[in-house]
């Protein structure tokens, strides 16, 4: 028998969905089990950031940028710090720049832990998603000795940094040890499984050009063959200290989207290792005005996010509150690609292509 | 040394679209009216030698007299960076949108809708992103009047026995 007059199906996906990595909802028209149109639509979590730091002093806005891409707290203080260093001029101690080196390092490890594991949680892969967590649970202790908190550390300040207390010394130490086992397990368990290959090689192809186009940035857009990241392009911090690679795939897939979060935490930890090898004794904190008073002006400024780049633009007028704080979240902008790109493909790809964008919807919905 | 060359470029630029430019803790900044954004755009997209051809970021600004569109420019090729401003009037902010250019202004020109009521002409989608559709008011203004703390304390209390 012969179906006829088939209909077209609008499915709600989200925002409880497990798959969808928070409160993401997308609204997908099927034909019969082919995605022809799906429309995103964000704002379950928007919490109107940009507007509350209009009524904040420029130090009390640090603990929301912790909210913004919460696995990776570390990286938005300091995206943030650096901003307002760079509006008044401050210059921070070596060590403070090293310690933010290595925590920066750490969380963009342990944000891409995340991406491999829930990547592979969303093809129903639940070892992976237990051993990438298992080693994340690492880095979370090690926040939790310096800043006392595991998600959102708040560990930066205008001009420097917290020193992190004795035992953490030891404790990155053993964990810099177990590094080379612990990615041979993720390649043996994930990207080497047949499965997980089969739902992810040549699902979801973003051409270079498209991404160019779209302003994609991070690890997607080196996925699609563009070797691009802003701590080589524009070195910020000490990045031009260290000697790392840039990883590029060229293959504009699913697969590869998921394992260069692989190949970049290879280069992590070259760069705590060489960190730890060469910080410097002193102070961790730069002699700033109690009363942070940045001076007429504006800046824009960016730093390599674990999902992209994440840009701050500070318009000041003054006083002790910012006049603007524009955040240019990395997510939301990759996410746009999503109706472009996942057209033609059945269903479960949809999940699949949604999972190695790694939006975090704090970011996304700010 | 690049920088010059650049300038100089941008300068070029400035002149044929009747524009300013200013130099802001080492960044080029280029401030053009509405009508112009297209072309000042296109141009600066097809710079010889040092195109700015990645939209980095788009975002309204209010400066209480009248308001802006901030674009982010720079390249994946090069160091280049610029950074343009489209003056917007208040009582009437409409600007061409720049999705013919780049496709990824889509969310970008949505969310400045949202957020300031600029109205992004020959936009294919301009709905709000982030508030809900019959919402009223564009939050991110100066103008817009947010409840005063007393106020949402009342809202939260509650009454015994409820």
């Amino acid at each position: 028998m012969t179906i006829e007059n088939t209909e077209e199906l609008i499915l709600n996906m989200g925002p409880q969905h497990p798959s969808m990595h928070g409160l993401f909802r997308m609204v997908v028209n099927l034909e019969g089990e082919t995605v022809t149109k799906i429309e995103p639509k964000l704002g379950y979590l928007h919490r109107g950031m940009e507007k509350l730091a209009e009524s904040r002093t420029y130090a009390q806005f640090i603990p929301y940028t912790d909210r913004l891409d919460y696995l990776a707290s570390p990286h938005n203080n300091w995206a943030y710090v650096q901003t307002v260093e760079k509006l008044m001029g401050v210059e921070i101690p070596e060590r403070a720049e090293y310690l933010r080196v290595i925590f920066g390092e750490l969380a963009r490890i342990a944000s891409h832990q995340v991406c491999i594991a829930s990547t592979a949680l969303d093809m129903a892969g639940w070892s992976a998603w237990s051993y990438a967590f298992r080693d994340r649970e690492r880095i979370c202790d090690m926040y939790e000795m310096t800043a006392g908190s595991r998600l959102t550390v708040n560990i930066m300040r205008i001009g420097g940094i917290i020193e992190p207390p004795a035992e953490f010394w030891p404790a990155l130490k053993s964990f810099l040890n177990d590094t080379p086992e612990m990615i041979e397990e993720y390649n043996g368990i994930f990207f080497g499984n047949e499965i997980a290959q089969g739902r992810l090689k040549s699902v979801g192809i973003l051409s270079k050009e498209l991404a160019e186009n779209l302003s994609i940035t991070g690890p997607v857009l080196r996925a699609s063959g563009v070797n691009y990241d802003v701590r080589k392009a524009e070195p910020y911090s000490i990045y031009d200290r260290f000697d790392f690679n840039v990883p590029v795939r060229y293959g504009c897939d699913s697969y590869d989207r998921t394992i260069i979060r692989l190949d970049e935490i290879v280069e992590s930890i070259k760069i705590i290792k060489q960190a730890v090898r060469d910080i410097p004794e002193g102070p961790v904190m730069a002699k700033v005005p109690k009363v942070i008073k940045p001076p007429v002006g504006e800046v824009y400024h960016r730093v390599e996010n674990p999902k992209g780049e994440l840009g701050f633009y500070i318009v000041s007028d003054g006083t002790t509150k910012p006049a603007r704080v524009r955040i240019r979240p990395a997510t939301f902008i990759n996410l746009q690609m999503l109706p472009i790109v996942c057209l033609g493909w059945k269903i479960q790809d949809v999940v699949a292509i949604f999972a190695t964008l790694d939006a975090v919807l704090g970011e996304v919905d700010k | 040394m690049e920088n010059k060359v650049l300038k100089e470029q941008v300068e070029k630029l400035a002149a044929l679209v009747s524009g300013e430019v200013e130099e802001i803790l080492g960044e080029l900044v280029l401030k053009v009216r509405a009508p112009h954004i297209i072309e000042t755009l296109t141009g600066a997209k097809n710079f010889p030698n040092f195109p700015c051809d990645f939209l980095h970021d788009l975002c309204g600004l209010d400066l209480v007299d009248h308001l802006e569109v901030v674009y982010q420019l720079s390249s994946l090729r090069g160091p280049q960076r610029l950074r343009v401003k489209a003056i917007v009037e208040r009582e009437n902010p409409v600007i061409d949108s720049v999705t013919s250019l780049w496709q990824g202004a889509n969310f970008l020109e949505r969310e400045a809708f949202d957020m300031f009521g600029i109205n992004f002409k020959g936009h294919p989608n301009l709905k709000r992103i982030y508030m809900w559709d019959d919402f009223e008011g564009y939050p991110l203004r100066k103008d817009y009047v947010t409840e005063p703390i007393e106020v949402r304390n009342i809202v939260r209390t509650r009454i015994e026995g409820e």
